[in-house]
């Protein structure tokens, strides 16, 4: 019990499962991505560097989007100050506030776990739920692919069962399941 | 829960929603957001946004972005291919060097660290094989065994269907201890799966025509076994303690443990017979039978969660800790004990790597659920 830091292993597994979202994350607040990947290693950097302590996998989500987050505007504001003062300081009141950035995190962490979810089922399942999360409807995807409605089903079904237990109450074993399947 | 926890979980749940199609009853019943911000993220949660956002994503190269944070930070490069190697074997507390201030972690201090030993190691592939001689032979990593129409290069044994006398059968048992799990093909073609702390008792070949039969004495197994028409229409049987299982060429799992009198046999492709002093029982595909004493009973299962652990994961759904526990003691060959009692039937959810140490597991369940625990020697205490 209690906080732990992290070892090389859980950090860079950390990084390969939260890099590429963080980036996006970043990227909503500058809008240039190049930067956003700098500010996002920085962050990471840090977290080894001062041997940052977590307790949970929640507790690293949490620390990481949040000094993204801050870092982000802090790069914002020290760009507005060296370009110009004409910019009202309405827009980065916005995105300053919790909601936006809960709304962002919410946005990100879902992308993930959906794409990361719909890659680990095999090939048939994934491109079924594709066109399921599209909208379409059992006689369109069964029209799309060619294949029979009951088959559909079955497939779905099978996705539905591997999928549930990712998706019930353990999303803090989910990295390990994409690490393994990968 | 913290909000950022309510926010981690909340994403879950819309994730959850929008793969089986369904209304985001969690998000739209949230009072963490206003209407607007719901309608925000919805939207931008859509399969065009997703599509854009695999994009960008590929735009972003993670291995690159890692190899310049390696290079960034203060990791010596010979302890990067140490961590490689003693990864598997050795248990690198990274938390005891806060003892050391940071100009203290020198390089020798941390091979000091990494060379410590972990006493519990998950399993490997290994088995003990008893001839019909009574001569035993160990089955591991590194050790390969070669005699007429088999052999093994110590993490599987291959039986060949060599021509025998067919007036007596030689049974060879192979013995799979705690922390140890191993892979067998017998001379009909039928492939086995041992898992950890079990027995198995099969001819060393088998005549076409006549039923094949096995026994598995304790323990867990998975069986793909060769069809019948491939041998005259034999039967293949395995037999338990008080079961027998009667196949036709099908896949299925038996778990039958000395420490619980019940026997659990989950069939996942084709078709079997059971029989003993019980109702004889058919089972179909997903369904599983609990034979406890005299009385069987049949349920439909989530078949994933009863063979993944032949596939290096362990996957449990709703499963009592105490349950779980006892699978982790035959994979690590550990001790464990509840001093608080009240924790034992919590039940969990979750999907564990097999390779993964024992303390990763141990620190995910005791961080979400405040149980603290600690290990002596090779007895872990759930306290």
């Amino acid at each position: 019990m209690g906080v732990k830091i992290l070892t090389l292993k859980e950090y860079k597994s950390v990084f390969n499962t939260l890099y590429p979202s963080l980036c996006l994350f970043s990227n909503k607040y500058i809008e240039n991505l190049d930067v956003s990947k700098d500010i996002v290693q920085e962050v990471f950097i840090k977290v080894w560097e001062d041997r940052i302590e977590f307790q949970d996998d929640s507790a690293i989500k949490s620390y990481l989007y949040t000094s993204v987050k801050n870092r982000s505007l802090d790069y914002l504001k020290s760009k507005r100050y060296k370009e110009t003062f004409s910019i009202g300081d309405t827009d980065i009141g916005q995105i300053e506030t919790d909601p936006f950035f809960f709304r962002e995190v919410v946005i990100s962490e879902t992308s993930v776990i959906i794409e990361k979810a719909v890659n680990t089922l095999p090939a048939k399942c994934a491109q079924i739920i594709k066109l399921s999360i599209k909208g379409l409807s059992n006689t369109e995807i069964s029209e799309e692919l060619g294949i029979s409605l009951n088959t559909i089903k079955t497939q779905k079904k099978i996705a539905y069962k591997r999928l549930k237990p990712l998706l019930k109450d353990c999303f803090f074993i989910i990295a390990f399941v994409f690490e393994i399947r990968n | 829960m913290s909000i950022f926890n309510k926010i981690i979980e909340l994403s879950n749940q819309i994730a959850s929603s929008i793969l089986k199609h369904e209304k985001p009853k969690e998000l739209l019943d949230s009072d963490l957001f206003t209407d607007s911000d719901k309608k925000y993220i919805l939207e931008h949660l859509t399969d065009e946004k997703l599509i854009k956002r695999a994009a960008l994503l590929k735009q972003i190269d993670k291995k690159e972005a890692w190899s310049e944070i390696e290079s960034k930070i203060e990791v010596p490069v010979r302890k990067l291919s140490i961590w490689k190697y003693s990864a598997a074997a050795a248990i690198v507390i990274m938390a005891s060097t806060i003892y050391f201030s940071k100009d203290q972690w020198s390089h020798k201090e941390q091979i000091k660290v990494v060379a410590t030993k972990s006493v519990i190691n998950p399993g490997t592939d290994k088995a003990i094989l008893v001839l019909a001689s009574g001569e035993e032979v160990a089955l591991g990593k590194g050790s390969s065994y070669n005699a007429t129409g088999v052999h093994s290069n110590g993490t599987e044994i291959i039986y060949g269907n060599t021509n025998s006398n067919k007036e007596s059968t030689v049974y060879n048992y192979l013995t799979i201890p705690r922390g140890g799990q191993f892979f067998i093909k017998l001379a009909d073609g039928t492939k086995v799966w041992l898992n950890s702390d079990s027995k198995l008792k099969f001819p060393v070949n088998f005549v076409d025509g006549a039923p094949r039969q096995v026994e598995l004495v304790y323990g867990e197994a998975y069986f793909d076994v060769s069809p019948s028409t491939e041998h005259k229409g034999s039967h293949f049987n395995v037999l338990t303690s008080n079961q027998n299982i009667e196949v036709l060429g099908t896949e299925f799992n038996v778990r039958a443990y000395q420490d619980t009198p019940i026997i659990y046999t989950t069939l996942v492709e084709g078709k079997v017979n059971l029989s003993g002093s019980f109702q004889t029982t058919i089972l179909k595909p997903g369904q599983q039978s609990v034979l406890d004493n005299h009385n069987i009973r049949v349920a439909s299962v989530d078949v994933f969660n009863e063979v993944s652990w032949k596939e290096g994961i362990f996957s449990f759904q709703e499963m009592p800790l105490k349950e779980i526990m006892k699978v982790l003691e035959r994979w690590y060959d550990i001790k464990i004990i509840f001093k608080n009692k009240a924790i034992e039937n919590n039940t969990f959810n979750g999907i564990l790597d097999k390779n993964q140490k024992i303390e990763e597991i141990l620190n995910i369940i005791s961080n979400t659920n405040k149980i603290p625990y600690e290990i002596n020697q090779k007895t872990v205490i759930f306290k």
